[in-house]
């Protein structure tokens, strides 16, 4: 099929070239990424995934991709302003300023957690070795958001949590926007909780003050959990002004593991946040769980497959947005039951509070399934503030405003008390209710 | 948890190879040549002495049609269909337009007779005593026959077949037609729109409620033919009306399209009823043969206070591809869609429904139910949707499958697009939430586990069939035991 690529879209193939013989490590693959990318283009509308998220129209501009070199000029102050509440988690942190790893800013003092950047390790391969970027479960079964990740990405994380061990603190890995030019950062983390592990991950994408309020951020977690494993996984999108973030994940879940996943966006110009999450062992739990909170003009698109491949396994789902001005949220969640995956128990449920007449919520709780003896269920609401419960916080003296905010917070609280670790679940609550302040 | 053994037992009495009705008919046809082409169009045009505007309409549908590909989008697979193998046209000799039924050959009285169908009007339908229905009889592609005719008359209101109506009542078919399904709203309507041949025609005047229930009867006869009827159903203010639908064809082992288009328009305050069991052969145990079933049907709430009400009962077809849909465009308008579904065999259904919220204080409310068995497979897919003006719309929707056997799949797509903020939206799968507190409560009774469930959900499914006319019960009867425990959502 041929496609008629946009401006866009051209620019990056460009770009790609203009950057190649800069990027270290796994050239083949690089190449081979890029010319399937130049062959599709971004995602559109067209394309059933992408109904309410039409990439090709919504990358406006091509953004030059950030190339390593020098030491980035940050000081510690800023990064805790450009944290805010997330700056009081007691956490094992690497930082990245504008895709770049600082290792200035690290805090690594666990001994249990091996860190790696992903620089170091795309370089100490050599040519023959393209392991680190070959096919990762066919690239994310060919997103061409992923392959323009394979091609431009310049660092990341490979984090491996060994067997056995339970570092106390959680990872921050922490992601800086601070530069003034928008221009695009591309990032792969390959996070790993060795068997009977038990651990927590926060990915934090923040804006230093007077940073470019533009830009795309492009980044791919790859996540293997282990047997017995108990990993909690979240990523916290804050206050990043009009960027783009495109975000995949794609993760894999042993036998009798626990994995805990948390998306939280607050105030993002257009977050699409793509994830696909394998059972691979029986026995195991996954619970994915969101809050998204949209103004202005923000677009907050998460899209989930569940794929249960094996018997005796529980998902749970559960998405809470709060939408105002013209924001629009959207979710998509399906779970996939194969043949062989009895007993499953899937449940997911996505709401969303509209506050205003031109916002929008878009929702497609998907299911496909193959097994007979499993227990699936979904559901999505959307409506306006309950005007009932408004007036009963009233009548007991509430002031209309302040009633307002407590019922949204504990709308948004009831997604939020999905994130176990105490700090993490403060410091976002903390997020969104500074969030909330605002409406 | 798994299905009871008696709903296995259920479902299988209504599998592919219990297929009642695939007896054939020998009677003399005559037939347009095969494949398609402006010519064939014209000759459908002019078989039914149609006005020149008519023909004009149906080129522009086939241009039309010529520049579109076929949809892939549902969950169905199939070969490709060869257009141009096919015959476009078949009608029974010497029947067209017989004014009584004493004209009609008695070969084709022997076929409706042997499906059930009355056509003679002192006759009644078994178990029904009192109650009356019209029927128009389309066999291949054109009506046979309309019962009941004078009695409706006098109320009013105008039952007849399509190519009657082109020339009786020219300017509301040109009126109507196409308002709710435009040629070219997609692939399979626009092939329909060229070469449409018959089907039924309704209109019920200003404050008239229907005194009868009208019914068409369906029968695809011909080898190689496909089926293209074409069904307008006007309810003008304050009006109310009950149709039925019914459908069979002959065991064979090839597949027959059948593409329809229904149009319903409700204006101010009147009220459409709208029920179909639909029961095409659905090919033999091998998943050889069968009616592909690829029809639109779409209903517009156009006046304040409308209703339009869809029940279906899907058992037949190889492959379903079929969405009835609300555009629910008055204010205080209000959609409904009740819909049982039964796969076996072979059998694809990919089938649901769009409520599409226009007015303000728009509501409507989805039920369905999945049950696929043997490989077959079972598809919900359904559109909520608000546009920014639909204030205070609400809808309700609740989608269960159960699936019986590990060689089959039930899925479902639904798509809940909300552009305004005071839109009431919920979808859920209910019931195992239902069953839940229920269950608890039935067993304290002193039911066991399988009977609390099929008590909860056989009521459940009662509900649904509720909606059916009586007319329709007797056919569905065999449906109401099968019970839904252990849905899937």
């Amino acid at each position: 099929m041929v496609t008629t690529k946009n401006k866009v879209e051209q620019g990056l193939v460009e770009a790609f070239q203009d950057v190649a013989d800069r990027l270290v490590g796994g050239a083949e693959e690089r190449e081979a990424a890029i010319a399937r990318f130049e062959a599709t283009g971004f995602p559109h509308r067209r394309i059933e995934e992408w109904k309410y998220t039409d990439l090709r129209n919504m990358v406006k501009e091509a953004h030059t991709p950030f190339m390593p070199g020098g030491s980035k000029t940050l000081d510690e102050g800023v990064l805790q302003k450009a944290l805010g509440p997330l700056s009081a988690i007691d956490a094992t942190r690497i930082v990245f300023v504008d895709g770049q790893h600082q290792s200035s800013f690290d805090q690594l003092d666990e001994s249990a957690v091996s860190v790696a950047t992903l620089a170091n390790q795309l370089a100490s391969h050599s040519d023959g070795d393209q392991s680190l970027l070959a096919d990762r479960e066919a690239t994310f079964r060919g997103s061409s958001v992923v392959d323009l990740n394979t091609a431009l990405v310049t660092d990341g994380t490979e984090i491996t949590i060994g067997p056995g061990s339970k570092p106390a603190k959680p990872i921050l890995v922490v992601h800086v926007a601070q530069s003034a030019n928008p221009a695009m950062t591309t990032i792969r983390h390959k996070i790993s909780c060795g068997a009977g592990a038990e651990a927590s991950l926060v990915e934090v994408f923040v804006r230093a003050p007077g940073a470019a309020d533009a830009g795309l951020i492009n980044t791919v977690s790859e996540v293997d959990v282990g047997n017995g494993a108990q990993f909690a996984h979240i990523k916290c999108v804050s206050n990043v002004a009009k960027t783009s973030q495109l975000a995949n994940w794609h993760v894999t879940i042993g036998a009798d593991a626990n994995y805990r996943a948390f998306h939280f966006t607050a105030g993002c110009g257009l977050a699409r946040s793509d994830g696909l999450i394998q059972f691979r062992g029986e026995r195991s739990k996954l619970d994915f769980s969101g809050a998204f909170l949209g103004r202005d003009t923000d677009h907050i698109d998460t899209t989930l497959v569940i794929e249960h491949l094996v018997p005796h396994c529980e998902s749970r789902e559960l998405f809470k947005g709060v939408l105002d001005d013209r924001a629009r949220g959207i979710f998509q969640g399906k779970v996939l039951v194969t043949q062989d995956a009895q007993k499953t128990d899937g449940k997911q449920m996505a709401q969303a509070l509209m506050l205003s007449p031109d916002s929008e919520f878009d929702s497609k709780p998907e299911l496909e399934i193959y097994a007979d003896d499993v227990l699936c269920g979904h559901g999505s609401t959307s409506a306006e503030l309950d005007e009932d419960l408004l007036f009963y916080l009233r009548s007991r003296g509430i002031p209309k405003d302040q009633a307002r905010s407590l019922l949204i917070e504990s709308f948004v609280g009831e997604a939020l008390a999905c994130v176990e670790v105490d700090s993490v679940r403060e410091a976002l609550t903390k997020l969104a209710r500074t969030w909330l302040m605002e409406v | 948890m798994p299905a009871v053994q008696e709903t296995i037992d259920q479902v299988k009495e209504i599998d592919v190879d219990q297929y009642k009705y695939g007896f054939e008919t020998n009677i003399e046809s005559v037939k347009a040549p095969k494949g398609l082409n402006e010519d064939i169009v014209k000759f459908i045009s002019d078989k039914k002495g149609e006005p020149e505007w008519m023909l004009q309409w149906r080129l522009d549908a086939y241009k039309r049609w010529r520049a579109m590909t076929e949809p892939t989008w549902a969950k169905v697979s199939y070969p490709k269909i060869d257009f141009e193998d096919l015959y476009y046209y078949s009608a029974p000799k010497n029947t067209e337009g017989p004014k009584t039924l004493d004209e009609v050959d008695p070969e084709l009285l022997a076929t409706y007779e042997k499906l059930g169908i009355p056509l003679k009007e002192q006759e009644v339908l078994a178990g029904v005593q009192g109650s009356k229905v019209a029927v128009d009889a389309v066999f291949d592609s054109v009506s046979v026959v309309t019962t009941f005719k004078e009695e409706l008359a006098k109320a009013g209101v105008i039952f007849c077949s399509i190519s009657e109506a082109l020339r009786e009542h020219p300017d509301l078919v040109k009126k109507y037609l196409g308002s709710v399904v435009p040629q070219s709203d997609n692939y399979y309507a626009a092939l329909n729109s060229a070469v449409f041949s018959d089907g039924s025609f309704v209109y019920v005047p200003e404050g008239v409620r229907c005194p009868m229930e009208l019914s068409t009867y369906f029968r695809i006869n011909e080898k190689q033919t496909g089926q293209f009827e074409r069904t307008l159903i006007i309810a003008d203010k304050g009006a109310y009306v009950s149709y039925l639908e019914g459908c069979t064809a002959p065991m064979r082992d090839e597949n027959q399209l059948h593409a329809a288009v229904v149009e319903l328009v409700a204006l101010d305050d009147a009220e459409i009823k709208y029920s179909t069991v639909q029961n095409w052969y659905p090919g033999d145990a091998t998943g050889k043969g069968g009616i592909y079933n690829f029809v639109t049907k779409r209903g517009d709430c156009r006046g304040v206070n409308s209703k339009i009400s869809w029940t279906q009962v899907e058992t037949g077809s190889a492959i379903t591809w079929k969405y009835p849909s609300c555009i629910l465009r008055g204010d205080n308008s209000r959609g409904e869609f009740y819909s049982i579904a039964v796969s076996n065999g072979y059998q694809q259904v990919d089938s649901g429904t769009k409520m599409i919220h226009l007015g303000k204080n728009t509501s409507s409310r989805i039920i369905s139910k999945g049950i696929a068995a043997g490989k077959s497979q079972n598809t919900y897919r359904g559109l909520v949707s608000a546009h920014r003006k639909a204030t205070n719309s609400r809808n309700f929707t609740c989608c269960d499958s159960l699936l019986i056997g590990n060689q089959c799949g039930a899925h479902t797509v639904p798509y809940i697009e909300a552009k305004n903020s005071t839109a009431h939206f919920e979808h859920e799968a209910t019931t195992s939430k239902i069953s839940e507190d229920m269950l608890f409560y039935c067993r304290q009774r002193g039911l066991s586990e399988e009977e609390a469930v099929a008590l909860v959900v056989n009521g459940f499914v009662r509900d649904v069939l509720q909606q059916l006319p009586m007319e329709f019960l007797a056919e569905t009867q065999r449906l109401i035991g099968i019970s839904l425990e252990g849905s899937v959502g």
